[in-house]
């Protein structure tokens, strides 16, 4: 079974496989680029366009109605290379004339999108996972390692990531794995794009509070059942679960605090001396954006912490326990995370020692204050 | 004679100009027909050369177009030589000649 792509060719609509598709879209992309400079162009890819279109008529019928993907190589292979027939366009056609019809089709680019579905933030692991074509556990867990290993650096890559990779929304986005135009002035446009779109959508900060309704939703939507499974079934948390979970629940809250109280000493240290417990930002990375990292770093830490507290957001099904257990888990892997890193990379020991420093300083003042 | 054909291509791919505007100084020709004509000559080519160059032919003014309708699928582009056309048609037909005579000449 293959998937169909619905396409119009000046005008006319075609069905073709998939693949085919890709190869089709790749292979005009080509031809643009190569008549960029060209005043033709806009014809001369009409011209294109409507004769792939009579070509892949001659091979449809009334009892055929999808050009397959060998169809479409075959028809790209009879088109042949395009080559602006300007000499001042100035590309490298000299030999093209000659060995047109032998010259092979350049091998297709894969193309690196944000794939929303099934993203744990933004998706941009889960596209380099694809990109890649391996798990999205494994790059999530290189993603964490190296932004602990580079203190903190390569979440900002992350944050470059999310403003320059375009965002997978259509199927034909998310199948289209092929040639994209990787010059600089387009990625600088892109970001600039996305960033402006990011700003005025506050679509993030939308779909945050959606989330957050859909959990406490959930959450409560659990309570009741529970409520009512234990009023009817008895009890379906054992004691000793439930009194781990109310302990969780306390330590969670604790942790919570101090991260807190933590990031408001470390936005403060930021905007006013410009480093973070003594640590300077990188070179040529703005304040704001070393500000919007660290809100990033609290969102993403006090997260679990949320989970552990509230019983858990995923857990359609599940038992409350059990995402609780989901969230303890990540706060395990994130202390040990950060417990690697401290003992084996001076950086990040430094900025916790003095994060350290910074909060028995607070406690400190604090109980002066009150005494 | 791999090696010459190889060696003669830019001379082939300069003279494709005078072979189109040849060939449209007859009657009316779709791109469809004149790869066919081309196909099993030296100068056999494809959409993605002929196309572009059609363009700027007709943009210099030797060529033009007229729309005819076709009964399988959306008109077709019929092209044709114009008058400026004719005049540089002579003119190549006039210098190959010419250049014809010169290597002829040569090594005699």
């Amino acid at each position: 079974m293959q998937k169909v792509v619905n396409i119009s060719l000046n005008g006319i609509a075609y069905q073709l496989e998939e693949p085919g598709y890709n190869q089709l879209r790749s292979y005009l992309e080509r031809a643009e680029a190569r008549l960029k400079d060209s005043p033709d162009r806009n014809e001369v890819m009409a011209d294109l366009e409507q004769a792939v279109g009579e070509k892949c008529r001659a091979v449809l019928g009334p009892h055929k109605t999808v050009v397959s993907t060998g169809e479409v190589e075959r028809i790209i292979q009879e088109m042949g290379p395009v080559e602006s027939a300007d000499p001042e366009a100035g590309n490298a056609n000299a030999d093209a004339a000659g060995t047109a019809s032998s010259a092979p089709l350049p091998p297709p680019r894969k193309r690196l999108f944000q794939i929303r579905e099934g993203a744990m933030w933004m998706g941009v692991c889960n596209g380099i996972a694809a990109y890649l074509n391996v798990d999205v556990t494994w790059v999530r867990i290189a993603f964490i390692l190296l932004t602990i290993f580079s203190s903190g650096l390569w979440f900002v890559l992350y944050l470059v990531l999310m403003f320059v990779v375009p965002v997978a929304n259509t199927p034909e986005d998310r199948a289209a794995a092929f040639g994209m135009p990787f010059s600089t002035e387009e990625l600088i446009n892109r970001a600039k794009k996305n960033f402006e779109e990011f700003g005025q959508q506050y679509r993030w900060r939308r779909e945050w509070r959606r989330q957050q309704r859909h959990w406490n939703r959930q959450f409560r939507h659990m309570n009741e059942q529970l409520r009512v499974a234990t009023a009817h079934a008895g009890p379906v948390m054992s004691q000793s679960g439930r009194v781990a979970m109310g302990v969780f629940a306390v330590i969670a809250a604790l942790v919570s605090a101090v991260l807190f109280v933590a990031l408001i000493l470390a936005l403060f240290s930021l905007v006013t001396t410009h480093t973070l417990f003594g640590w300077t930002l990188p070179y040529g990375i703005p304040m704001w954006l070393g500000v919007v990292a660290l809100l990033m770093v609290y969102g993403a830490l006090s997260a679990p912490l949320k989970m552990v507290r509230h019983g858990g957001p995923q857990a359609n099904g599940y038992h409350p326990g059990w995402s609780a257990l989901h969230g303890v888990m990540w706060v395990g892997f994130a202390a040990l995370l950060i417990w690697v890193a401290y003992t084996f990379v001076p950086g990040v020991r430094e900025v916790l020692d003095s994060l350290m420093w910074a909060a028995n300083l607070t406690v400190t003042t604090f109980t002066e204050t009150i005494a | 004679m791999e090696n010459i054909s190889e060696k003669l291509a830019p001379i082939r791919k300069g003279l494709l100009e005078f072979v189109i505007l040849k060939i449209v100084a007859g009657d009316k020709v779709y791109v469809a027909d004149m790869l066919k004509l081309l196909g099993p000559t030296e100068f056999a080519t494809q959409e993605g050369t002929l196309y572009p160059l059609l363009s700027k032919l007709r943009r210099e003014e030797l060529v033009d177009y007229e729309w005819q309708e076709s009964d399988a699928g959306p008109p077709r582009k019929y092209y044709k030589l114009t008058p400026k056309g004719r005049t540089q048609l002579s003119t190549l037909n006039d210098y190959w000649k010419d250049l014809n005579r010169t290597l002829a000449d040569f090594g005699n």
